[in-house]
Order: structure tokens, then sequence, then C-alpha cells
């Protein structure tokens, strides 16, 4: 009895469901837990970020004043002369870091590509691994390999490269070293994607007709591989726009960036200056993709970002 | 280069024998061994830089000191002992399995749907969709943990695994999402309309004729959304506590003190379980789908 109340209910329910639903069709149904999730963990709270970063800063105790309007979230970022210096260096710091990270990704993906069998198994193998590795594993591991006792050093010394050890943590080289191995195997990965749709034969035929290995790349794989590396590019960009564990373990108080700045904000409870900086933050690395979208499409060689 | 189009046009194939002179041309396959050998050793240099700090946190995990050395003087297990009797490397274990089942279900379930509901959208709707599933992995880490730390603070929800496996969803999300699209524009859809045509419900028709052709697609889809959890770092210092901190979160708080062995123990078991993810994957998949989809 009740499991044909039941039945039926279902089926009212899904009928009315269906007449209330104007005729979405049940494909668009599908949508609604991709949605429903970025609406409740991703625009809310970025949104109610937005609204923080607007409020009035409360004097006595509590990180901020409920319902009040005030830019002086804002008003102190551009006041405070550590974190104007903070935001240009992080800014000069991600277009190194990118400009790194895309120029050795597509030498690396350009091996992988020509490579061939056990090689390229094992060269991808590398890729895939350090991606899958935590973050806190290689700066830790990079620390490890890169203080003055490091093993960096120590093989440099011995084989009489160096009269004396280099400093590579603590400053802006450990730092750099560290935000490659954040962003290195996604522009590889990135660039290895859009090769595997090009055919290797072009290159053998570029070097039968007398190009050189260096032409027969700048003219034939380069062309090719620019969507990959934009892609690439726009993906090295944003999480060295955003570093935070490699600039906190490898480098010193003068390599803060602005997503160190954002924890420190925090954590003086100084709530809307936290998230002005962290609007501004998304802000630029939104724009700078967009721009690179932009220039993608104007190329015609946009795939699916 | 100047001399180049003039040996083009004489014969096909035949650059190398007719090149301007013969001790020009040899020079030049001088230079062109010197850079294929300078490639090589750059590509093996970033090879070795890669794999670099796994074989660290490998041979440093079996070290006998306090203090780290490299290569440790004498070996001992005794730090994977004291990871074995320590209660809060333990819980962590088990706050990161948590996190990473609940992330799996989640972003695998919500990819896979979306993923088959927007390929008929078409259009602008279809790019609007694409560009909000795909946003988050844009939006810097430290960012996006600050928001859910704030948001989620106003309904007492900050540090629960609710938090965490919401924070680590939103990064697995999008690439489950993308590597089941990639799937799926392998298949036939004439296969799951000749199911319907059949008579097989939209339901049967996705169980029976659609799920079969992408299952290693929706393998390959929870496998990342597993091992995006279990790495995740960034967000989940933000958003989790003392009782459901992830092991890198640990890890991280071990390390700022002083470099802590255990911390290579600890990484050392999730390398081992990342490859064993990696190697089970790429039988599955095959390694070159894995790392051209992701």
């Amino acid at each position: 009895m009740s499991d044909v109340d039941t039945a039926g209910g279902v089926r009212r329910v899904r009928s009315v469901l269906q007449a209330a639903s104007g005729g979405i069709s049940r494909t668009k149904l599908l949508l609604v837990p991709l949605l429903l999730f970025d609406l409740l963990v991703f625009v809310a709270p970025m949104g109610y970020l937005l609204r923080i970063s607007l409020a009035e800063r409360s004097v006595g105790g509590g990180a901020l004043q409920r319902g009040t309007w005030s830019l002086d979230g804002y008003q102190y970022l551009s006041d405070s002369s550590v974190v104007t210096t903070v935001f240009t260096w992080t800014m000069l710091f991600a277009v190194v870091a990118t400009l790194l990270a895309v120029g050795i990704g597509t030498l690396y993906a350009y091996a992988a590509w020509r490579a061939s069998g056990a090689t390229r198994t094992v060269l991808l193998a590398g890729v895939v691994m350090s991606m899958f590795t935590t973050l806190v594993v290689k700066v830790f591991a990079a620390r490890v390999m890169l203080s003055p006792e490091g093993v960096v050093n120590d093989t440099l010394l011995a084989a009489g490269v160096l009269d004396s050890s280099l400093l590579l943590v603590n400053n802006e080289i450990g730092v750099l070293i560290g935000q490659l191995y954040v962003v290195l195997p996604y522009t590889v990965l990135a660039v290895y994607s859009v090769l595997t749709g090009l055919d290797e034969s072009l290159v053998e035929a570029a070097n039968d007709l007398g190009a050189t290995p260096v032409r027969a790349v700048r003219e034939v794989v380069l062309p090719h591989a620019v969507p990959g590396m934009a892609v690439g590019g726009v993906i090295a960009f944003a999480w060295s726009a955003g570093a935070f564990a490699a600039p906190l373990l490898l480098g010193s108080t003068s390599e803060r960036t602005v997503a160190v700045e954002v924890q420190n904000l925090l954590s003086q409870f100084n709530y809307p200056a936290a998230a002005a900086l962290a609007v501004v933050l998304t802000t630029v690395v939104l724009v700078v993709l967009t721009l690179g979208i932009v220039l993608l499409r104007r190329r015609g060689g946009l795939r699916d970002v | 280069m100047s001399e180049e189009p003039p040996t083009r046009a004489d014969g096909a194939g035949e650059t190398v024998e007719s090149g301007p002179t013969p001790t020009t041309a040899g020079s030049r396959f001088g230079r062109v061994a010197v850079g294929t050998w300078l490639f090589r050793a750059g590509v093996g240099t970033v090879f070795a830089f890669l794999l670099a700090p796994i074989v660290i946190v490998a041979v440093t995990s079996f070290g006998d000191s306090m203090v780290l050395s490299l290569p440790p003087e004498t070996f001992s297990t005794r730090w994977y002992e004291s990871f074995l009797d320590s209660s809060r490397w333990q819980r962590a274990t088990r706050n990161s399995l948590i996190a990473a089942v609940g992330t799996t279900v989640l972003a695998t379930v919500a990819g896979t749907t979306a993923a088959l509901g927007v390929r008929n959208l078409g259009g602008r709707a279809e790019g609007a969709v694409l560009g909000l599933a795909v946003l988050p992995l844009l939006v810097p880490g430290v960012v996006l943990g600050s928001s859910l730390l704030v948001f989620l603070g106003e309904f007492g929800l900050q540090q629960t695994y609710l938090a965490v496996i919401a924070a680590h969803s939103l990064w697995a999300t999008p690439l489950a999402f993308s590597v089941v699209r990639a799937s799926l524009s392998r298949f036939d859809p004439r296969l799951r309309e000749a199911a319907l045509d059949l008579g097989a419900s939209p339901t049967r028709a996705f169980v029976e004729v659609v799920a079969p052709n992408i299952r290693s697609g929706l393998f390959a889809a929870a496998l990342i959304a597993f091992v995006v959890s279990l790495q995740e770092f960034v967000m989940t210092l933000f958003v989790s506590g003392r009782d459901t901190r992830t092991i890198p979160v640990l890890a991280w708080n071990s390390l700022r003190n002083s470099l802590d062995p255990v911390v290579s123990v600890v990484s050392t078991l999730l390398v081992l379980v990342v490859v064993l993810a990696v190697v089970v994957g790429s039988l599955v998949v095959g390694l070159e789908r894995l790392a051209a989809d992701t």
C-alpha cells in the first residue's frame, strides 16, 4: 500500500517538477550539482569576501563591523608602503616565474613529444609524479637540496665549479626555484597536450628540407604549441601571483608575497584590509587571464581553456 | 639562411649533399650535434630536478639522527616507528583519507553530471558553464581559503570535514569535469541514441551504454580527485582545524619549527600512494591520456 503511494507520489512530484521547469530538459538538470556546488562554495564565499572588503574595521575587538560600508580596507592598502612594495615584488616575481616555467616547460614537452617508447614514458612519468607530489614535500625537499650544505652546493663544490657555496635559500633564487616546482608540471602538460595533436612527420619533413632543428622547431612546432603555452602561462601566472608556500619556506622577509600578506592581515584581525587585498589580487589575475584569452582568440588558436 | 631557397629548388631531400661547401656543412652538423647534446643535458637536468624531492624524502626517511643529513650516516627505521607511534600523525592520516574519499565522491559526481549536461547546451550557455567550472582553478588558493574561512565561519562550519572537502572539491571538480568531458568527446553519441530508440530509459542508457564506454575517463577523474585532495595544502591550511588537519598541513606545521625527520617518512608514504595511483591509472587509462587530459 505505502509502496504504491510512494511511487505515485514520486511520479506526481516528478511531473510537477517537469511542469515547473517549463520544459527544461533532463540534460540541463544534470548541470544542477555543479552549479549548486559552485554557487555555494565559490560564488557566495567570493561575494562575501568582496562585501567584507567594503566594511568598516572594528576598533575594539572583533574583526569587522557588520552592516557598515567603507573604503577603509582599500585605503589601508594604498597607504601602506609595505603592501605596495609587496605587491610590486609579487607581480615581478610572477612574471619571471611564468616566463621561466613556459620556456623550460615547452622545451621539456617538446623533448617528451619527440622521444619515443620508454624515454617518453619516463619523461612523462617524471612530470605526472611531480605534479601529484604535495607542495609541502616539494618545497621541503627544495630546502634540503638548496641549503648551503645541501646536495646542489656539495656537488658543485666537489666538481670544482664553485669556490664557496652559493646562497640559494632565503633569497629570490630559492623562492623562484620553489615556485617552479609548483607550476612547471602544469606548463609541461599544457604544451604536451597540444603537441599530441601535431603530426611528428612534419618536423622530419622540415629537417629533410634542410631546416636546422632549431629552425624546424621555430617554424613548425612553436606555432602549434602557442595555445598550450598560453594556457600554461595563464596557470603559471595565476599561481605565481598567489604564491604562498615557496616564499614562506624558501624566502626571507624581503620575499614576502601578496598571499603571505593576506594571511598576515587576517591574523592581525584586519579583515577588511585582508579581504581588499585578496580582491585586488584576484582582479589582477583575472584581468591577465582575460587578456590571455583575448590574445589567443585573435590568433584563432583557442582550444577549451 | 639566404642560401637555402636555391637548394630547396634544386632537389628535395638533397640538402645535405648540396650544401654550399663541405666545410660549412660539416661545421653546421657539428653545431647541431653540440646543440642536441646541450638540449638533452638540459632536459635531463629538469627531469632530475622534478624527481629530486621524491628521492630526497625517501632517502632521508631512513636516516638515524635528529638532524637531517644527506646521505644519512647510518640507516634505520626509527622515524617510521615514531610515525606509527604518533597519534597526531595517525589522526592526520585519517583526516586525509576522509577528505580524499569525500572529495572523490563529490567531485566525480558533480564533474561527470556537468560534463554530460554541458554537451548539448551549445553557444553562450556552454561557454558560461565551462568558464564557471574552470574559474576556481585560476583563483589563488589563499584567496579561496580566506573566502571559505570567513564565509563558512558565519555558519560555524569552519574547521569541519565539510569545509575541507568543499575546499578540495573546488579544485578537484574542474579537473574531473574536464577529464570526463575529454573522454565523452571520444564517445559516439549515436550509441546512446540507439539505446534510447530501443526503449532504454536515459538512466539505463547511461549505466549500460555510456558509462562502460567512458569507464576509463570516469576512473581517471576519480583518481585525480583523490590525489588532488591528498596533496592540497594552501586552502586546507585556512579551513582546517586541529581535529581536521590533513597530512600536508601537519607536515607544514612541523616544518615551520625545524626539519622534522618524521615529515620525510610521511612524505615518502604519500609519494608511495601517489606512485601506486599513477601506476594503476596508467595501466587502466594509459599514461599519455592521463598526462594529456588533465
